[in-house]
């Protein structure tokens, strides 16, 4: 089922690197460049940024995890993962909407809630269907609803797509998605550090 | 002769189900109801009722799809019985309608229900006898799903709520039907007059009042049976029933309203509730403030509270005169405050189906129902100065059900997030979507002052059962003429509410129509034989607003041969 990897999802994972849109990418330079956003958090709270993790190299990949997004939840709910771990997840979408996967803390998610709420009353998410044309309007002040950080990819049915991530941190991580009313229902896993 | 036409009854039941059961299915669960004189202590006052197993409400009934339930129930009442399985799919004949489905179980006896669980979700059941279900005869039903729940929650409760009246119900029905208002204790007074007298002026109050009595209506005919305690799993707010939790578990809470007469907004200060079920079936998790629990409806919601305190759960009766009030808290005896009811809403002309600013969106036809002849002394040239203080507050959020300029309209007492049958949306659609094969016009009729209840202007026991063919799709037109709500629920069935979002619609069993509101449900008819369909409020279904569903055609085994209809006559 790999037929689903939209190029969009492929360029989740470059587009940190190769330049986002303009204003993104300047307050990514305002941090340390190696420090990953919350997907689409773009209001600050610069002292969590650093647990997460950050964006790995596929080279120092030790396994894959496969992680499946049904309708309204993950397989598996948790992982266990060693400090400094780098690990490819295989993320799948079985079910019938748009699911996500976002790693982060609760406060994290609780902040990109309201954005993914916002994508929605804006449109560009519905309930099977992300309008990924309509993510690059221009919403003011710069800012774009583009969901293009590598901590996270937004799925439709049946997509699929890779996150390779370093855990660099033993922080209190839950994987979770942030759609409207899914993590509220229980749409979410944990991270458990050895 | 009744004996043995309920053996083939059964006989044929058991045919149907045994070619329904899937070989993996072996599951099977006896369950003993008896049905008793209780006593009910609200808090407030002690009364004599009718509950299950020694209690009111009766028992939580934890079923499994998949499973056939062998449910005994033994009637110690001096009064014939019978239990309805509120919502559930099942063979006609165990849908408990005396009558409809059956007979009926005569004091003494016992009567066994026997069908297969094919759904799963938050119910409840009830007598359907005289009025016993106002009297305390319900209790809840859960059904585990057969696969994994697509939600997850640490605990669950059932959070039922209930108006038990001081009055039996039969008494009740004795003093509506000598005078309608007998329970409405928020008349307007002659104070009012006088204050809306120096806010509107003379003429324009004289008008309104007039106006309001050519129809013989009031503007706070919104619970017609009044002075009630609201319970909640049984318990007064007094009583305050207490489910326990630890912070950050979710929890999930099964509201039931099995309520005779009345709606309950519903919230929990300090904590967003997302629903996932409406009715039994999942539905698209929605995160809301509160939430507008109507007569036989049920919503699932999940609540997840952080915090190492006490959480009140608040139902405010939709005319707010009386709240329900219960508590989460992480040990016992733990309380938190209770808040204030919010202000207590008054009718308005929309509610009337007079919404004049909208008269071009209003479908003229309908209004043959009206009476005209005491519409000609209205003065309408003063109807714009009418309630304009109620129609303020009605800015803010439209609801397409509620008409426009409704002094129904809720709104959550914290500014926030009201949940509207437009978010209600399928998590798993039950059927495919299809164009309904014809369309039934069902108009809510009634004559507040004879307190007569009816369909197209017809109570029931001067009409003709609908008839349904098997097979097909029936679009349902509910088009409410009086000033009241209607939760009207269809038997045996899905009623699929039109909101407007297609293959997303979502199957309820039970939908309320507000007043001067025309709603849409869609009805697969799946299911043969006969059923009933009425308005909830067990008052108005006894004073006639009320069918009989019959389904013509379908599988053999459960459909109906002419003697045997006229046995069930």
């Amino acid at each position: 089922m790999e037929t689903g990897i939209g190029t969009e999802n492929m360029k989740i994972k470059r587009t940190f690197l190769s330049g986002v849109a303009g204003a993104t990418l300047t307050a990514v330079l305002a941090l340390s460049s190696a420090i990953a956003f919350a997907a689409g958090n773009h209001h600050g709270s610069h002292g969590e940024k650093s647990v997460i993790g950050i964006s790995g190299n596929a080279a120092d990949v030790t396994r894959t995890i496969e992680i499946k997004m049904g309708d309204n939840f993950y397989e598996p709910e948790e992982i266990s993962i060693k400090k400094g771990e780098t690990v490819r997840f295989k993320i799948i979408n079985t079910g019938e909407f748009v699911h996500e996967f976002n790693i982060g803390t609760a406060a994290m998610h609780a902040a990109h809630q309201e954005e993914m709420m916002m994508m929605v009353e804006h449109g560009v998410l519905e309930v099977d269907k992300i309008n990924r044309d309509m993510m690059k309007m221009d919403m003011g002040n710069g800012k774009t609803m583009e969901h293009n950080d590598p901590n996270s990819v937004l799925l439709e049915p049946k997509e699929t797509a890779e996150i390779v991530w370093k855990f660099t941190d033993d922080a209190e991580l839950e994987f979770a998605c942030n759609v409207p009313g899914h993590y509220a229902s229980g749409m979410m896993g944990e991270v458990h550090f050895e | 002769m009744r004996k043995s036409f309920m053996q083939s009854l059964q006989i044929g039941f058991m045919a149907a189900a045994s070619i329904a059961i899937l070989p993996s299915m072996s599951v099977a669960g006896t369950y003993d109801l008896t049905v008793d004189r209780v006593i009910i202590d609200t808090g407030d006052f002690q009364k004599e009722g009718i509950g299950y197993n020694g209690k009111s409400p009766g028992p939580v009934l934890r079923f499994k799809e998949g499973e056939d339930v062998t449910i005994n129930v033994t009637n110690n009442l001096d009064e014939s019985t019978s239990i309805h399985w509120h919502g559930l799919i099942l063979p006609f004949q165990m849908d408990g309608v005396p009558k409809i489905s059956f007979p009926g179980i005569e004091p003494g006896e016992n009567f066994t229900y026997k069908f297969p669980i094919i759904q799963s979700g938050t119910y409840w059941f009830h007598s359907h006898s005289g009025f016993q279900e106002p009297d305390g005869a319900y209790g809840s039903i859960v059904i585990e799903p057969e696969k994994r729940d697509p939600f997850r929650f640490d605990k669950d409760y059932v959070v039922q709520f209930t108006d038990t009246h001081p009055h039996s119900g039969k008494r009740i029905f004795r003093n509506l039907k000598m005078s309608a208002d007998y329970y409405n204790r928020q008349q307007q007074t002659l104070g009012d007059f006088f204050s809306d007298v120096r806010k509107n002026g003379l003429k324009a109050t004289i008008d309104d009042r007039m106006a309001w009595g050519d129809m013989r209506m009031m503007k706070t005919d919104i619970e017609d049976v009044q002075g009630f305690t609201p319970l909640i799993n049984g318990k007064g707010p007094e009583q305050n029933w207490t489910g326990l939790f630890e912070p950050k578990e979710r929890i999930r809470l099964r509201l039931v309203n099995s309520s005779a007469m009345t709606y309950f907004d519903v919230c929990i200060p300090g904590l967003k509730m997302t629903v996932v079920a409406a009715d039994g079936n999942n539905v698209q998790p929605v995160t809301v403030d509160e939430l507008r629990l109507g007569v036989a409806e049920t919503y699932d919601v999940i609540v997840r509270p952080m915090d190492d305190k006490a959480y009140t759960i608040f139902g405010a009766s939709m005319g707010r005169t009386a709240y329900a009030r219960a508590t989460l808290a992480p040990r016992e005896g733990m309380v938190a405050e209770i808040p204030e009811m919010t202000k207590a809403p008054l009718l308005t002309m929309a509610d009337m189906g007079m919404d004049h600013g909208n008269m071009a969106g209003m479908d003229h036809s309908n209004m043959k129902g009206m009476d005209h002849s005491s519409m000609k002394g209205m003065d309408h040239s003063n109807m714009k100065g009418m309630d304009h203080s109620n129609m303020k507050g009605m800015e803010q959020e439209k609801d397409s059900f509620y008409a426009n300029g409704s002094g129904l309209v809720p709104t959550a007492a914290n500014g926030g997030k009201f949940l509207s049958y437009a978010d209600l949306k399928a998590q798993k659609p039950l059927y495919e979507d299809r164009e309904a094969t014809r369309e039934i016009e069902l108009r809510l009729t009634g004559n507040m002052e004879r307190y007569i209840w009816s369909i197209n202007g017809v109570k029931y026991e001067d009409a003709d059962p609908i008839v349904l063919q098997y097979g097909e799709r029936v679009r349902f037109k509910f088009v409410n003429e009086t000033m009241m709500t209607h939760p009207m629920h269809l038997h045996g069935m899905w009623s699929i509410l039109d909101v407007g979002a297609g293959k997303w619609d979502p199957a309820k069993h039970t939908i309320s129509v507000a007043p001067g509101t025309t709603v849409y449900s869609e009805t697969e008819v799946d299911a043969p034989g006969q059923w009933a369909f009425h308005c909830h409020l067990s008052f108005h279904m006894d004073a006639g607003m009320f069918r009989k569903i019959f389904v013509e055609g379908g599988p053999k085994s459960a459909s109906l041969n002419p003697s045997e209809q006229g046995v069930l006559q």
